[in-house]
């Protein structure tokens, strides 16, 4: 009875860790295919960015190849510790997302969505690749902080029915969480959630009553690239950094999560990664051979037998 | 399939009446043959003829995914190779077989190819090579999957690969082929090698708890694993589990470890997946808790987690800090033209690329029976790892293997991660043609019966 018990403490709070994850990139992604109908297949790229960022910014790093190199730059980065990574970030993400609305999104809001999948994927392999020439396509080693605020979080901690678990893995799921709440709460509570909700109901009405939704257009853009550089980061703590990140651990996820949440729901987002994180989690922990299987069983299911997601409105796709 | 069908029967129908062409061509021009392999003793095969001043290897090498690391250090390997095979330098002016202007007077050119760790794409990328660049020889490898897929392809195209970095015992076992030799040692020579330092350093009598990449490196390798250290230490395994190729996160296959019971994890990871499970096994406390062992180390998998490989053993192909006079000028020919010291990766693509060049100047042609006989049973000394037989019966190399362990982070160097332990002689090692993967191996045709 202990062990199961230990078993499901175990499984739940992998699944909590690697579920929070996936639910800042749905969010991210969700709130801008909700509100501007915009599919954007750089996600992974902005994930990316995070990492590389929170790379430089946390430790001085040692290159071996790339162009840096090549020119006698054989070390990069600022050694500025992992809390100047959490802040600068996110703060970095978010100007990329605003750029990218302005040059990237804004003029392909009324092409095919068909068009808006080829320009953000291209964008993706250009940052790739410019990332792999640039930096090198070696992997970096993740950047974990030995101590944060003083604390320790380099050792396992000792909890209940699960025994020893990665401190810092547990901290991940305290600082993922709060950041999805606050966003959440800012989506949800603030005047300016309020009009991203509305537009993404119906854009055309919200234009009418002279809201300027441009403005929140390009927030919003900027909040889900913020939101997925912060993943990039805290995905960067704990397993390696290398070009081939954004699309392998966030983009197909990403994806994965707004279908089993619903499209444009944040609410939707935040189950749907909560979802995943424990299915994975749960199948890697018993029947490890049968989790890819499984994980993609149900969404195959999801979308045949819910097409609008756990707290989706309408069909994906629609 | 089919197509790959259509493609060889294409292609032997042009080479074969290209072959013809060019013998009428220097018959009319009363040549005696073309030398250099294009000499008219043996028939058209494979790529063999080979026309003009050049002779094409082709290097098809992972450049992305799992192990594209690896795969960036072969091509450093193979393209010193190619440099000095040219114009001298390294080994070429201590190997008699070599001239260090070409290879049977004909100027080394190569092609490379991107396998993305993938057989399929290892594959594709091998019959290009084959059928577009006429390579002559192909040579690569990571993964043990992609090396296979290669070997039984050019197997079928009958032209030579030279096995670079694959560990799989199937690669010299059930899979062998006769245009395939490999330098590297294999997952059951890991076990000979490890299992008896590991008895003596941790004790007999204990519980083994396996997680393994599950293809057919990761397979052999936790069977090799499992086979030697209950036969050797009298260890007894609880359980060993397959993890996917290119997994990032193993927290969950990590919190399945029972801690009361392991007191060894052996972790069959290579490349990024080594690099992500070992700091993610020490970063969960099973290092408190038992022995952590990596059976095959890479120094560019333990520089990825250099803070978590603190006395953790493994076994090693070859390491720069082997002092005999093949290691040192390898070392510093590869130094010289990089600015870094080589993995054991480059050294075997160094190795295979120089011991096919060698086979053919010993043979005296390129037509592919005659270089395979010419590396059959040969005996060397001159590759970095003392006396070595690449065997007639599997073409695997018997050869000694280096047994190294992590150190800790304040002796570690930026070129010096793992010292080197032991390195078990071949004495020690290896197994008869009718035991253990060689047992299995049927080579097949040279192509000229």
């Amino acid at each position: 009875m202990l062990l199961l018990q230990s078993e499901i403490a175990s499984i739940l709070l992998n699944g909590l860790q690697q579920g929070a994850i996936y639910a800042l990139l749905g969010i991210g992604l969700t709130i801008i295919l909700g509100t501007m109908e915009f599919l954007n297949l750089a996600h992974g790229a902005l994930y990316l960015v995070g990492a590389y960022v929170g790379l430089i910014v946390f430790q001085e790093t040692t290159l071996t190849n790339g162009f840096l190199y090549s020119i006698g730059i054989t070390s990069l980065g600022f050694d500025g510790g992992f809390l100047a990574a959490i802040v600068l970030v996110p703060v970095i993400g978010f100007g990329i997302g605003l750029l990218m609305e302005r040059f990237v999104a804004e003029p392909f809001y009324d092409r095919p969505e068909t068009d808006q999948l080829l320009v953000t994927f291209g964008l993706a392999l250009i940052v790739e690749e410019t990332i792999k020439n640039v930096i090198g396509g070696n992997t970096f080693q993740s950047i974990a902080p030995s101590t944060l605020f003083g604390v320790n979080v380099s050792q396992p901690v000792s909890l209940p029915f699960v025994g020893l678990f990665p401190s810092w893995r547990l901290l991940i799921i305290v600082i993922t969480f709060f950041v999805i709440g606050v966003t959440y709460l800012a989506i949800e509570r603030t005047d300016f959630g309020l009009v991203v909700q509305a537009g993404t109901r119906d854009s055309e009405m919200v234009r009418l009553l002279g809201i300027k939704i441009n403005r929140s257009y390009s927030l919003v853009f900027a909040l889900g690239a913020a939101l997925a550089a912060f993943a990039g980061l805290i995905g960067a703590s704990i397993q390696t950094i290398s070009p081939q990140i954004g699309t392998t651990q966030a983009l197909v996820p990403a994806f994965l999560t707004i279908v089993v949440g619903g499209a444009g729901s944040v609410r939707g987002a935040i189950a749907g990664g909560m979802v995943l994180g424990l299915i994975i989690s749960a199948m890697t922990q018993t029947y490890s051979q049968w989790a890819q299987i499984v994980l993609y069983l149900f969404v195959a299911l999801m979308l045949v037998f819910r097409p609008q997601g756990l707290f989706g409105t309408a069909e994906v796709g629609e | 399939m089919a197509r790959d069908t259509t493609a060889l029967s294409r292609r032997d129908v042009l080479k074969t009446s290209g072959a013809a062409g060019v013998a009428g061509l220097a018959g009319l021009a009363g040549c005696t043959g073309g030398g250099g392999g294009g000499d008219s003793e043996y028939p058209a095969l494979g790529n063999y003829p080979v026309e003009g001043d050049e002779v094409v290897f082709g290097f098809n090498v992972p450049q992305s995914g799992s192990y594209s690391q690896e795969g960036a250090d072969e091509l450093r390997g193979y393209n010193l190779a190619k440099e000095h095979l040219n114009n001298g330098g390294g080994w070429v002016d201590s190997w008699e077989d070599l001239s260090g202007d070409g290879v049977l007077g004909k100027t080394v050119a190569s092609v490379e190819g991107d396998t993305a760790t993938d057989p399929d794409t290892a594959r594709q990328s091998a019959t290009r090579m084959i059928n577009r660049d006429n390579a002559i020889m192909i040579t690569g490898g990571s993964s043990s999957a992609t090396a296979i897929a290669m070997q039984k392809l050019c197997q079928e195209e009958k032209v030579q690969f030279m096995a670079c970095l694959t560990h799989s015992n199937d690669t010299t076992g059930p899979e062998c082929v006769r245009y395939s030799f490999r330098e590297m040692f294999n997952a059951y020579m890991t076990g000979q090698a490890l299992a008896p330092v590991l008895a003596e350093e941790y004790g007999e009598d204990l519980n083994f708890y396996q997680l393994y990449a599950d293809y057919s490196w990761g397979q052999t390798q936790q069977d090799s694993m499992n086979q030697f250290f209950t036969e050797v230490g009298g260890w007894s395994q609880i359980e060993s589990v397959p993890t996917p190729l290119g997994t990032s996160d193993y927290s969950s296959y990590l919190s399945d470890v029972p801690r009361d019971e392991t007191d060894v994890l052996v972790l069959n990871h290579y490349g990024l997946d080594a690099a992500n499970s070992l700091p993610q096994a020490i970063e969960a406390g099973l290092d408190q808790d038992m022995e952590i062992v990596v059976p095959l180390y890479n120094r560019l998998m333990a520089e990825a987690a250099a803070g978590s490989i603190d006395g953790i053993f493994g076994t090693a192909d070859w390491s720069w800090q082997l002092e005999d006079s093949a290691s040192q000028s390898f070392t510093e020919a590869f130094r010289s033209e990089y600015d870094k010291v080589p993995s054991y990766a480059a050294r075997l693509a160094y190795t295979q690329a120089l011991q096919y060049a060698a086979a053919c100047e010993r043979a005296e042609t390129f037509y592919p029976p005659e270089v395979i006989r010419a590396l059959e049973g040969y005996e060397y000394d001159n590759a970095g790892l003392g006396a070595e037989t690449m065997r007639a019966c599997d073409h695997q190399a018997q050869r000694d293997v280096l047994v190294v362990r992590g150190l800790p982070s304040s002796d570690q160097t930026e070129s010096r991660l793992l010292e080197v332990v032991n390195q078990t002689s071949r004495d020690q090692l290896g197994y008869g043609c009718n035991e253990g993967p060689a047992a299995e191996c049927e080579l097949g045709e040279y192509g000229d019966e």
